[in-house]
């Protein structure tokens, strides 16, 4: 499979969250800060990644009636190896997204692109399937969080970024973010479940004109293409 | 102890509904909502399945990984049980109520991968409940799921009719419905019994 | 028959492969795990009552006290350190309470809770509301209470459930201390 069709489809035209519109629990539960946002993103392209490589490797040798137990079973594993990973070295990561790290292991997009994918494709491909999915997931995580904060507190970067020393980013959640507007400005109903259902609402329907616009601009151009052929 | 569970139930059923509040369980709650009965038989199933893995998985917590120490080992032993028992429902309805197996379709292997089966098992460790709130918490929680999955059936069904932009089609126009759903389920908070 | 032996054998195999690796992992994880629980607990524990040599766990009486987790006394004899987990407006609070060797609160830090962003939670939120807050309560002593009800400390706007939990639950915590003896 040609790589940059892959990044291209990961991150646009079949964007996890997007246009195929499953792993939605989690992407509206923890897109309230930043620091949350980027954790999960990256917690989910690492596991994406190593499953989809384990699962392309054991695809030949295992069963056809039981794979789904065998791909959750690996799934839980690697799970389970990310969450005490970050209990011990990110615990503010680990707090702040509470249950929804174990519960990384029903996330739709995993599953689904092991059942999809992984079983006809070789390693190679799966692996860059699992690193650009993730970065598509990862990326609509950071949007949905900048857009929340933003509107619903005036800041950015909340936990990642502090200002207050010179600019850097803290690695344990305590970072207090820029604060672009005063906190009393803002909607701070966004940071509630009712701002997490809007915002995925609405960037799925920005998602969907883009993609219809631009699929409408191809026709015209394929139209047009073909008339000067005539 | 009754005052205990009352408030578990209240909290699970209204003021941190599984879906509105904690968003556990939103994937089959968009696909399954389109049509009331649909959502019904989705509904009562995912209470049956998460009272009988509340009450399986506590036992095998308590009895087993806890007292060997094998606490890392709850998130794979939780889902290999609750894919059992969703096997089980499978077989079972196919066998007893062949239309509502046919009506679920999909949605109902589905059940695996709901967040709220495991993430109801999840959260009765993390609260430290003992048998019978787990097991409450357990049913009650699939009761909040069904509540609102019935409540945003018959919402879906009028919007089917209603004038929205083109590019809000699909599951996007459904998210913003829930939305303001949410924002009604706001209300209950503060909720206090005792 | 011989069908499904060997599919359940198979599973079991992967399981087990999947739960040794698991081992490894956890036993190199474990200690560093169990360190970062003890600092979190230490540092929220010094939040209201600081003791240069740590802190130990005394036994109470449970039964009296259903809602105290813990208490902890100061190793240097600053006083104690009470844990106590009880019902918010949203869900359960859990809070550590620092009180001195008369009695009296030497500063309160709410742990966890789940309450609504910008009511209850201002209580254990950064702002200077949520300070304001919790400065009330240094000083007093087990008969607590909310200006509502003849006391001296202030509501949040907005979340007096959550207020009320927070000063009964102040006076619990000093009135368990007290039962040391």
């Amino acid at each position: 499979m040609n790589i940059k069709k892959q990044f291209k489809e990961g991150l646009i035209t079949n964007n996890p969250v997007l246009v195929q519109q499953i792993g939605m629990c989690a992407t509206m539960a923890i897109t309230t800060t930043l620091f949350n946002g980027v954790g999960m993103g990256l917690s989910v392209l690492i596991i994406l990644t190593c499953c989809n490589v384990v699962i392309s490797a054991i695809r030949k040798i295992i069963p056809d009636e039981i794979r789904l137990a065998i791909f959750v079973v690996v799934i839980a594993g690697f799970v389970t190896i990310v969450d005490l990973l970050l209990q011990a070295f990110v615990p503010a990561l680990s707090s702040a997204l509470g249950v929804f790290i174990p519960l990384i292991v029903v996330n739709c997009i995993i599953i689904g692109r092991a059942e999809a994918f992984c079983q006809k494709m070789p390693v190679g491909a799966s692996f860059w399937d699992g690193i650009f999915q993730g970065i598509g997931y990862t990326c609509v995580l950071i949007i949905m969080c900048v857009v929340r904060e933003l509107l619903g507190s005036g800041r950015f970067g909340g936990g990642l970024i502090d200002i207050a020393n010179g600019f850097r980013f803290t690695l344990d959640g305590t970072g207090g973010g820029i604060q672009i507007f005063p906190e009393t400005f803002g909607a701070s109903i966004l940071s509630l479940p009712f701002g997490g259902f809007l915002t995925l609402g609405v960037l799925i329907a920005v998602m969907q004109y883009a993609l219809k616009k631009s699929a409408k601009k191809q026709e015209l151009a394929e139209k047009a293409e073909k008339e000067a052929e005539e | 102890m009754l005052t205990n569970i009352i408030s578990i139930s209240l909290g699970a059923i209204l003021i941190n509904n599984f879906i509105f509040s904690q968003f556990l369980g939103c994937c089959p709650f968009l696909g399954c909502s389109n049509k009331v009965d649909t959502a019904v038989g989705m509904g009562l199933a995912v209470v049956f399945v998460m009272g009988l893995a509340s009450a399986i998985c506590w036992v095998i917590d308590q009895y087993i990984l806890v007292p060997l120490g094998l606490a890392f080992l709850q998130t794979l032993a939780f889902i290999l049980v609750i894919a059992a028992l969703v096997q089980f429902v499978e077989m079972f309805l196919k066998k007893m109520v062949p239309s509502l197996y046919s009506a679920l379709g999909i949605y109902l292997p589905l059940i695996t991968t709901n967040c709220a089966v495991l993430g109801v098992v999840l959260l009765n460790v993390q609260n430290n409940y003992n048998f019978i709130e787990s097991l409450v918490y357990g049913i009650t929680g699939g009761v909040g799921f069904l509540l609102a999955i019935v409540l945003f059936a018959s919402v879906r069904e009028r919007v089917e009719f209603a004038d929205y932009p083109e590019c809000f089609e699909g599951f996007s126009i459904c998210l913003v419905s829930a939305a303001l759903v949410a924002l009604a389920f706001m209300g209950f908070s503060g909720m206090k019994i005792f | 028959m011989n069908k499904i032996v060997k599919l359940t054998i198979v599973l079991f195999l992967v399981c087990a492969i999947v739960a040794g690796v698991l081992g490894v992992v956890n036993a190199f994880t474990k200690d560093r795990i169990e360190e970062q629980n003890r600092i979190k607990t230490e540092k929220a524990y010094a939040a209201v009552l600081a003791s240069d040599n740590g802190y130990t766990e005394v036994s109470f009486d449970k039964t009296a006290f259903p809602t105290v987790d813990s208490i902890n006394e100061c190793n240097n004899g600053a006083g104690w350190v009470v844990t106590t987990t009880f019902s918010g407006a949203q869900g359960s609070i859990t809070m550590a309470v620092g009180v001195d060797t008369d009695y009296k609160c030497t500063g309160i830090s709410i742990i966890s809770h789940s309450e609504t962003s910008g009511l209850g939670a201002v209580a254990a939120s950064t702002s200077q509301a949520g300070m304001d807050f919790r400065a009330q309560f240094v000083g007093q002593d087990e008969a607590i209470a909310l200006t509502k009800a003849g006391g001296e400390i202030n509501a949040i706007t907005g979340a007096t459930i959550t207020s009320k939990s927070v000063t009964e639950a102040t006076s619990v915590a000093i009135k368990a201390a007290e039962s040391l003896g």
